[in-house]
């Protein structure tokens, strides 16, 4: 059984009156268990030059892995160094935030279908704000992987 | 000018070869070096039922000063010792029924799920804080008023 940590720390000294310090740290397990999540996509680097909107996690399939109420983790971050340029995330179309240089993001993933045959679906999509070449990393930790059958 | 940063640390032994996450990023306003400059402060709220609510709502309430679709970081968590048990997180309206099963959804302006935190599990997400889908929703898996579900969280923004 593999076995994830994730820590955080969150800290400021100038924000209120009184210093900030925040930590946190848990164990990546599979839903509703102590088992430990024991599957990932590995780390994607990628360099985007469209401000097209992709999907980032493309060959899993829908309705599988992401959308049986399995326990998925997503980092992704915006490596670029230029504070103006950010990506905007988005989940099943709609926005969560906009990551600016340097910034990254940390969560679950664990979408259910939808029931509506027209809406979308919780596809974890990127749209860099410029065309110009932006580098991004992002991984996933799961369970219950399944690929698409080759075409 | 404030300095908030966020260290994220991810160590695993998920393949041969390990996996490590080290990151720290600094918040700053959006398109700028400047550091975010408002916070909610920590707070930590009671479910006593299986309702889905609105945990935030851009704009109102303890991030009532936020500028909507600039920076903002939300960071979240189920305390909760139980690994059995979680909350669902959404985006989106709320409409505080009972026991409601989400779905993904599109535009509508309803909501949609964005994933579960189970016992001890934590996020930390950028947040447009939109109207109609942007509220962020939280649903308990178990919630009575003998048997609370607790959810803590911090918003960093820009004013």
């Amino acid at each position: 059984m593999a076995t994830t940590t994730a820590a955080i720390t969150l800290t400021s000294a100038d924000l209120l009156t009184d210093a900030l310090s925040l930590s946190a740290t848990n164990t990546l397990y599979k839903a509703g268990t102590t088992v430990g999540l024991d599957q990932t996509t590995g780390m994607t680097k990628a360099y985007l030059t469209a401000t097209q909107n992709i999907d980032i996690f493309p060959t899993l399939i829908e309705g599988s892995m992401a959308f049986a109420g399995k326990s998925s983790w997503v980092y992704v971050c915006n490596k670029s160094e230029d504070e103006t340029e950010y990506a905007t995330i988005t989940i099943s179309g709609n926005i969560i935030g906009k990551l600016y240089a340097g910034d990254y993001l940390w969560m679950p993933w664990s979408q259910s279908e939808d029931a509506d045959s027209d809406n979308l679906h919780g596809d974890i999509e990127l749209a860099p704000s410029v065309a110009t070449g932006m580098w991004f990393e992002w991984c996933m930790i799961n369970e219950g992987t399944e690929y698409p059958d080759a075409v | 000018m404030a300095t908030i940063t966020a260290a994220l640390t991810v160590n695993s032994d998920i393949t041969d070869y390990g996996l490590q996450i080290n990151n720290t990023m600094t918040m700053s306003k959006s398109g700028a070096t400047t550091g975010l400059n408002r916070t909610s402060g920590l707070q930590r709220v009671y479910l006593t039922d299986r309702k889905h609510v609105d945990l935030l709502v851009g704009g109102s309430g303890t991030v009532a000063d936020m500028t909507l679709t600039a920076s903002a970081k939300v960071y979240i968590k189920y305390i909760e010792s139980d690994t059995s048990k979680y909350v669902t997180i959404g985006l989106g309206n709320a409409n505080n029924d009972v026991n409601l099963t989400q779905k993904a959804n599109d535009s509508n302006g309803n909501f949609f799920e964005l994933g579960r935190l189970y016992g001890d599990e934590w996020m930390i997400i950028p947040w447009s804080g939109t109207s109609a889908t942007g509220d962020i929703t939280v649903h308990p898996s178990v919630a009575t008023s003998a048997d609370k579900a607790i959810v803590e969280y911090i918003v960093f923004f820009e004013d």
